[in-house]
């Protein structure tokens, strides 16, 4: 589903990610782990295609198509979703007026008709219920005021309603307490957990890989992957720390 | 129009205005094409219709409006001293509130036209008017407003006028515990120039002049109000947001004046631009002048682009760029429109943001 080849990106000339590899097959969760300033969000960012994030080498094959030629929005219209390490503010917008406006934007570009207001009204409600979001927070502006769990539990209603088909989470779960980290594990299991879709999970740490099971764990240490595993290396890595990978 | 006399851009209050295309718009003849279909709102209530600023009785139903001669004093302003005295008055006492607002719809078809208004309300009195201004050409302004006591009136502005210039004049004062709230927007795609004296004349007077200006191309909105307030416990409030695209320009200068006896004054000016382009231009001046010592005067101005963050945020969602951009461009705009009570007017000038966005290039 999502093939990278020795992808090398810089932000302001600076090359942060070195040559980095990675396959992920549909029916696949994987855990990205690594020190701070590996390159994790780097290449979170370079997959959701923000701006200011320069590839200078290398390839991202997503579904048969070249991702790097795609626009924000028409990745996310082809199933991409990133989820935020800090899901940003936006004052005056509604988070349903902005689910709406995107599910919509993303039916259309894919030829599908647009939903209903009823229709989208139970949808989101269904979502919403399931993270523990209120309707009543739902119609307040995008995360504006909201916690640091809220905010990332919102992440996982988007997810929900925006139903994608590859999940690129970047650090879901820091800033969350042991009861929301199991809400917003469930969360992706339900969502996601599905033989035609894949998830590529970046985290520190080893608790949120508890409730979402990696079926492969990446180390990323500067810029690349450094070695690859089963989901017993991010026990490893929990007690032995990522001293041992420099070694 | 040899008599066209314009202020010069070294006035201060007037050095953000471009008036060159008046003397022109002056002379030129009117087409006396009026649109079929004209921007009403759906609501019960007096409608007047004014073509080139001449009132058209049998497209009319004026309720307790009068045509009538008005005298508002005016004679210090280069362009309202222009607008004669002939226009459109409404006197109301507290027991004659209207069943709806009192649509006024201005059509220009070309040419340049004048007209004075007066609103009266007494003791208690309630009113709420909408003036649309649609068409093209110069279309000139001056409208005396005054507040007794308790009086609300709740005047909403949609400039629409597709070509020319737009100038509306106000002068108003307000009596004890009178409440009036003026809110305009500049929606169309001709010059505005909006002026303001607004006097808190009672006792915990309430006033507030605001809007939102929208601009693309070369076009020119310019707003200059001032809020004087004469007698203690005053609150006023002006909320301004602007936006400017290609190579527009958008000017805000608000002024708020405390006198010596008017303690407790609590004042508040937020006026705030986007700049859509880098060539675009916004100039906000928040002005204060207090002589007296126990106020809350808050001010503040910013002029800023959109949030890249949540430009991104919005695309990486699926939301495509520019339907992005004017979704974050209508939210910044809402504070000023939110303001507006009225549902149906709100929903109105909603529309008028939407459709502006739309024709977009």
């Amino acid at each position: 589903m999502l093939k990278i080849e020795n992808l090398h990106a810089e932000i302001d000339g600076k090359e942060i990610l070195k040559g980095l590899s990675l396959e992920v097959n549909a029916g696949e969760v994987h855990a990205l782990m690594g020190p701070n300033g590996a390159g994790k969000s780097t290449l979170g960012y370079v997959l959701g295609g923000r701006p200011g994030y320069e590839v200078t080498e290398g390839t991202i094959v997503y579904d048969g198509r070249i991702l790097l030629d795609m626009e924000a929005d028409e990745r996310a219209a082809a199933g991409l979703f990133l989820g935020f390490q800090y899901p940003v503010e936006i004052p005056g917008v509604s988070n349903v007026q902005f689910l709406r406006t995107a599910l919509n934007a993303q039916r259309r570009a894919r030829g599908e008709g647009e939903i209903s207001a009823g229709d989208f009204l139970r949808l989101s409600r269904d979502q919403a219920d399931r993270l523990g979001i209120s309707m009543e927070m739902m119609k307040r502006p995008v995360n504006v005021g909201f916690s640091g769990g809220e905010k990332k539990r919102n992440e996982m209603v988007q997810l929900g309603i925006l139903d994608p088909r590859l999940a690129v989470l970047d650090e879901t779960d820091s800033g969350l307490d042991i009861d929301a980290l199991r809400i917003v594990g469930e969360g992706i299991n339900r969502i996601m957990r599905k033989p035609d879709k894949a998830v590529l999970l970046i985290t520190h740490y080893q608790r949120l890989l508890d409730v979402v099971q990696p079926d492969v764990v990446h180390v990323m240490v500067d810029g690349r992957i450094v070695r690859s595993g089963g989901p017993d290396l991010a026990r490893e890595l929990e007690r032995e720390g990522y001293g041992v990978l420099a070694a | 129009m040899s008599l066209l006399v314009l202020p010069s851009t070294r006035e201060e209050s007037w050095r953000w205005s471009d008036l060159s295309a008046l003397p022109d718009l002056a002379e030129r003849k009117p087409s006396g094409q009026v649109p079929p279909e004209l921007p009403w709102i759906d609501q019960p209530g007096p409608r007047l219709l004014f073509v080139d600023g001449a009132f058209v009785a049998e497209a009319s139903d004026p309720g307790p409006v009068e045509i009538a001669e008005v005298d508002v004093a005016a004679a210090d302003h280069a362009l309202a001293r222009l607008a004669g005295r002939s226009g459109w008055r409404l006197r109301l006492g507290r027991d004659h509130a209207t069943a709806g607002p009192v649509q006024i719809v201005h059509v220009s078809t070309g040419g340049a036209d004048h007209l004075a208004a007066e609103v009266v309300l007494d003791v208690d009195a309630q009113a709420s008017i909408l003036e649309t201004f649609v068409g093209e050409g110069w279309t000139n302004r001056l409208t005396g407003l005054t507040l007794f006591k308790g009086a609300r009136l709740m005047l909403a502005r949609r400039l629409l006028t597709t070509a020319g210039f737009v100038s509306i004049t106000d002068r108003a004062s307000v009596g004890e515990g009178g409440s009036l709230i003026v809110t305009s927007l500049a929606a169309g795609a001709a010059d505005s120039r909006i002026d303001g004296e607004i006097l808190l004349s009672g006792e915990a007077a309430y006033a507030e002049a605001g809007g939102a200006l929208l601009a693309r191309g070369k076009q020119r909105h310019d707003a200059n109000l001032v809020v004087r307030h004469a007698m203690p416990a005053g609150m006023s409030r002006q909320v301004w947001r602007s936006v400017a695209d290609d190579r527009a320009t958008c000017s805000v200068a608000a002024r708020v004046e405390v006198a010596r006896g008017a303690q407790k004054t609590d004042g508040e000016q937020s006026l705030r631009g986007l700049l859509l382009a880098r060539t675009a231009t916004i100039n906000a001046k928040p002005e204060l002048e207090i002589f007296a010592d126990d106020v809350k005067c808050a001010h503040g101005a910013t002029v800023g682009e959109l949030d890249p963050a949540a430009l991104f945020y919005l695309m990486s969602r699926g939301v495509p760029r520019e339907e992005a951009r004017a979704l974050l461009t209508r939210a910044f705009v809402a504070d000023a429109v939110d303001r507006i009570g009225e549902e149906s007017v709100r929903e109105a000038f909603e529309q008028d943001v939407r459709h502006w966005f739309a024709g977009a290039a």
